[in-house]
C-alpha cells in the first residue's frame, strides 16, 4: 500500500513540475505549484500512516493552509500583473529584463 | 673732554626746531606761502638764542651734554648723545648765526621761485642735520648726520631740476661726497673692530690703548680713513671735483652749503678726532691740505664766473685750514674756519646781490657797478680785505696764526703758504676789481642795489668779518683758542709777521690791479706761447674733469652697460629657459598620463563593463528560465546531499 501512494506523489510532483516549467498562462502555473503542494502534503500523509505517528497529517493540515494563502497572494499578484502588462501569458512578461 | 657734565633736555631743540619747521613746511608748506620763510627763520633764530644761552656756561669750561640709552638690547651699557663743548658751541654759534642771515637773504633772493616754501624746508632740513652733526658725541649719529647734510646739498643744488646742468651737478656732487664717505665709513667700522667703541669721550683711551698695544699703523689708518670721509666733503685735491660745478644751484645755497657750514664739517672732523691722528696721518693731511690750496688759488686766478672764482676759493681755503690741522694745530684751524665762514659767505651774499641786479655771472659782462651798488660794493670789499689778511680784519688774525704756526714748524711749508697768500688776495681783488670799478658794461648799467631783505644781512656779515677774528687776537688774550679747548703758542702781536703778510697782501692788491685791471703782460715775448699753453691748462681747471671722465667714469658705465647686457642675455636666458624646460616636462607628463594612465584606467572599466554585460544576459526577464534554475537547482542539491 504505501509504496503505491508513494509513487503516486512522486508522480504528481512530477507532473506539477512539468506544468510549472512549461505552461505558458499564470494561472496555470499557479495551479501546477498547487499540484506540487498537495503532492508533497500527501507524501507527508502516507508517511504519517507508515509509521503509525499524527504529526504527518498534521503538517499536512498546515501544509493546505499555507498553500490556500499562497495562491491567494499569487492571484493578487497575477491580477496586477494583468493591471500592468495586460496579459496573463508568463512568456510576454519580460518586465524584469536586466 | 669731561662727560660729567649736567644734561639739558634743551640740547634737543637746537636741531628739533629746525627739524619741525622742516616737516611743516614738506607737508604745508603750498598754504604757507611767503610765511614758510618766516617759520624758518623764526626756527634757526630760536636756536641761535638757545646757543647764546649756553654760552655762559660753554665758555667757561663747563660742557653741557644729553645721553640716552641706545641699542640696549645688544648692549644695555650703550649710550648716543649730543655734547656741546667749546668746539661744538663754535660751531652752533656759526651755523645758527651765518645760517640765519643767509635765510633772511633768501627771502629776498627766492622771492619770485614757484617752489619758495620748499627751498626752505630743504634749508631748515640742512641746519637741522648740520646742528645734529656738530652736537653728535658718537660716530654713528655723526654719520647719519654727515649723510643727511649730504642729502640735503644734493636737494638744494638741484633745486632748479629742470636745468639739466643743475640735475648733473647735483649727483656729481652726491657721488663724489659719497666715494668720500665710504673712506669715512671704513674708518668707523674699523674703529669698531679693532676697540668696539664709537663714543667721542673714549677717543684719548683709545688712543692711548693702541699706543700701549704698538698699533700706530692702525690707528694711522683710522685717522687716514677718517681724513677720506673730509676729503670729500671739504672738496679737497683729488675730491674737489664737484664743488665748482654746485655753483649750479641758487646763491644762498653755495653760501651756506658750500662756503659756510658743510664744507666745514670736514675740517670739524678731523678736529674733533684730532687725538687719533698720529704723526704719519697728519703728513697726509698737511700735504693734501697744500697742493689743494696752492692748485685751486691757481685756478681762481683763471676764472671768469663770479661764483666759480669764489668756489676755487673755497676749495683753496679749506686747504688752508687742513693744512692748519696737518702742522699740529685743530685751534687754528678752527679759528680759520670761523672767520672764512663770515667772510665767504659775505661774499657768496655779495655776489648774489649782483647777479640778482644785473643777472649777470660773467665777469666780462659787469663792471663799475661801486656806483649802483654801495652797499654790496663796499661789504664785497670789507670782505675781500678780510680774506686776504689786512690787518685788523678777522682774516689777518687767523691767517697769521697759521703762517706763524708753520714757520715754526715747516718753513718750506710757510715759503708755500706766503705764495699762497699772495694769490689769494690777487684773486678776490681781481674779482672786486673787475666787478665793481672799470668800464661799466652794457647789462650792468641798469643795476640797482637789492632790496633791504638782502642788504640787512650783508651788512651783519661784514660787522662780523671785522671783528669776529678780533677774538683770537692778544687784544682779549686770545680768548678763542681758550674757547676750543687749546693754549695759543705765540702770545702777543708779532710784528715781523705784521710786516710780511700786509707785505703779501699788497702785493697781490697791486697785481690784481696791474693785470687784472690794467691787463699788463709782464711775460717777455719769447716764452709767451709757454705762458699761454700754461694759462689754458689752468684755466681749464687742470683737465681733471676730462681726466675722470676718460679714467673713471667711462670704463665704469661701459662695465655697467655690459653687465646689463650680461643680465638680459644670460641671466634672462637662464630663468625664461628654466621656465621653457618647466614647460615642456609638463608636455611630457601630460602625454604620458594620456597614453598610458588613461588607458589603465579605462581598461579596468571595459572589464567591468564587459563582465556586467555577459551577466546581463542571465536576467532574461521571463518566469520560465527562473523557474528551470530553481529546479535543476534543487536537483542537485537533493543528489549532493546523497
Amino acid at each position: 500500500m504505501v509504496p503505491t501512494l508513494l509513487i503516486v506523489s512522486s508522480a504528481l510532483f512530477s507532473l506539477g513540475v512539468y506544468g510549472v516549467l512549461t505552461r505558458r498562462n499564470a494561472i496555470a502555473l499557479l495551479l501546477s505549484i498547487e499540484l506540487i503542494l498537495n503532492a508533497a502534503s500527501l507524501n507527508f500523509a502516507v508517511f504519517s500512516r507508515l509509521y503509525g505517528q499524527a504529526q504527518g497529517q498534521a503538517f499536512a493540515l498546515f501544509v493546505i493552509a499555507l498553500a490556500a494563502c499562497e495562491a491567494a497572494v499569487g492571484l493578487a499578484i497575477i491580477i496586477a500583473l494583468y493591471r500592468t502588462a495586460k496579459t496573463v501569458l508568463a512568456d510576454q512578461v519580460t518586465l524584469l529584463r536586466g | 673732554m669731561n662727560h660729567a657734565a649736567a644734561s639739558a633736555p634743551m640740547l634737543f631743540l637746537i636741531p628739533g626746531l629746525p627739524l619741525l619747521s622742516f616737516l611743516i613746511l614738506i607737508l604745508f608748506g603750498r598754504w604757507l606761502g611767503k610765511l614758510s620763510a618766516w617759520l624758518s627763520v623764526a626756527a634757526l633764530a630760536s636756536a641761535f638764542c638757545l646757543t647764546m644761552s649756553l654760552a655762559g656756561r660753554v665758555t667757561h669750561g663747563d660742557p653741557v651734554g644729553i645721553r640716552w640709552a641706545w641699542l640696549s638690547a645688544v648692549n644695555p651699557r650703550w649710550t648716543i648723545g649730543f655734547f656741546v663743548d667749546g668746539l661744538s658751541w663754535l660751531m652752533l654759534f656759526i651755523i645758527t648765526s651765518i645760517g640765519t642771515m643767509i635765510q633772511l637773504y633768501s627771502i629776498g633772493y627766492m622771492h619770485d621761485d614757484p617752489r619758495f616754501s620748499r627751498f626752505f624746508a630743504y634749508l631748515s632740513l640742512f641746519c637741522a642735520s648740520m646742528l645734529g652733526l656738530v652736537m653728535a658725541d658718537h660716530f654713528v649719529l655723526l654719520y647719519a648726520c654727515w649723510e643727511l647734510v649730504g642729502l640735503c646739498s644734493f636737494l638744494l643744488i638741484g633745486f632748479w631740476f629742470e636745468k639739466p646742468s643743475a640735475v648733473a651737478a647735483s649727483r656729481k656732487a652726491f657721488l663724489t661726497t659719497r666715494f668720500g664717505d665710504c673712506g669715512l665709513l671704513g674708518g668707523i667700522m674699523l674703529l669698531a673692530w679693532a676697540t668696539g667703541q664709537l663714543g667721542f669721550a673714549n677717543l684719548p683711551a683709545i688712543r692711548a690703548d693702541l699706543v700701549a698695544q704698538h698699533k700706530e699703523g692702525l690707528l694711522t689708518l683710522i685717522s687716514t680713513l677718517i681724513f677720506f670721509g673730509s676729503v670729500g666733503k671739504s672738496a679737497q685735491f683729488p675730491l674737489h671735483v664737484w664743488l665748482p660745478d654746485a655753483m649750479e644751484g641758487p646763491t644762498p645755497v653755495s653760501a651756506l652749503i658750500h662756503a659756510a657750514t658743510m664744507v666745514a664739517a670736514g675740517v670739524y672732523l678731523v678736529a674733533r678726532t684730532f687725538v687719533l691722528f698720529t704723526p704719519q696721518s697728519l703728513a697726509i693731511v698737511l700735504a693734501i691740505g697744500l697742493i689743494t690750496h696752492i692748485f685751486a688759488g691757481t685756478v681762481a686766478l683763471t676764472m671768469t664766473d663770479i661764483k666759480k672764482v669764489l668756489a676755487y676759493s673755497t676749495i683753496s681755503q679749506l686747504g688752508l685750514m687742513m693744512t692748519a690741522l696737518g702742522l699740529g694745530s685743530p685751534a687754528i684751524a678752527m679759528f680759520h674756519l670761523t672767520t672764512h665762514a663770515f667772510f665767504k659767505a659775505l661774499l657768496f651774499l655779495g655776489a648774489g646781490s649782483v647777479i640778482h641786479a644785473t643777472h649777470q655771472q660773467e665777469l666780462s659782462h659787469l663792471g663799475g657797478l661801486i656806483d649802483s651798488m654801495l652797499i654790496t660794493g663796499i661789504t664785497f670789499l670789507i670782505a675781500s680785505m678780510s680774506m686776504s689778511g689786512v690787518f685788523p680784519l678777522s682774516g689777518f688774525w687767523s691767517k697769521d696764526a697759521i703762517l706763524l704756526e708753520a714757520q715754526y714748524r715747516a718753513p718750506v711749508v710757510f715759503a708755500c703758504l706766503l705764495f699762497g697768500a699772495v694769490m689769494t688776495s690777487s684773486y678776490i681783488f681781481r674779482l672786486y676789481l673787475r666787478c665793481f670799478h672799470g668800464r661799466a658794461s652794457h647789462d650792468a648799467a641798469h643795476a640797482h642795489e637789492s632790496p633791504p631783505i638782502m642788504a640787512g644781512p650783508l651788512v651783519v656779515l661784514a660787522v662780523g668779518a671785522v671783528l669776529v677774528g678780533l677774538l683770537g687776537s692778544p687784544f682779549v688774550h686770545h680768548w678763542f683758542f681758550h674757547l676750543v679747548g687749546s693754549e695759543e703758542t705765540h702770545e702777543g702781536l708779532d710784528l715781523g709777521m705784521l710786516a710780511i703778510s700786509t707785505g703779501v697782501a699788497s702785493l697781490g692788491v697791486w697785481l690784481a690791479w696791474d693785470i687784472g685791471m690794467r691787463r699788463r703782460n709782464y711775460v717777455p715775448a719769447p716764452l709767451r706761447p709757454a705762458a699761454t699753453a700754461i694759462y689754458r691748462v689752468v684755466a681749464n681747471k687742470y683737465y681733471i674733469d676730462e681726466l675722470y671722465q676718460a679714467v673713471l667714469i667711462r670704463p665704469f658705465l661701459a662695465t655697467t652697460r655690459w653687465l646689463s647686457k650680461f643680465d638680459s642675455v644670460v641671466v634672462d636666458g637662464m630663468v625664461n629657459g628654466a621656465g621653457a624646460g618647466g614647460w615642456q616636462l609638463s608636455q611630457w607628463k601630460a602625454a604620458f598620463d594620456r597614453a598610458v594612465v588613461d588607458r589603465v584606467v579605462n581598461g579596468l572599466a571595459e572589464c567591468v563593463r564587459a563582465v556586467g554585460s555577459a551577466g546581463r544576459r542571465l536576467q532574461t526577464g521571463l518566469v520560465h528560465h527562473y523557474l528551470l534554475a530553481v529546479t535543476v537547482a534543487v536537483v542537485a542539491i537533493a543528489v549532493w546531499l546523497r
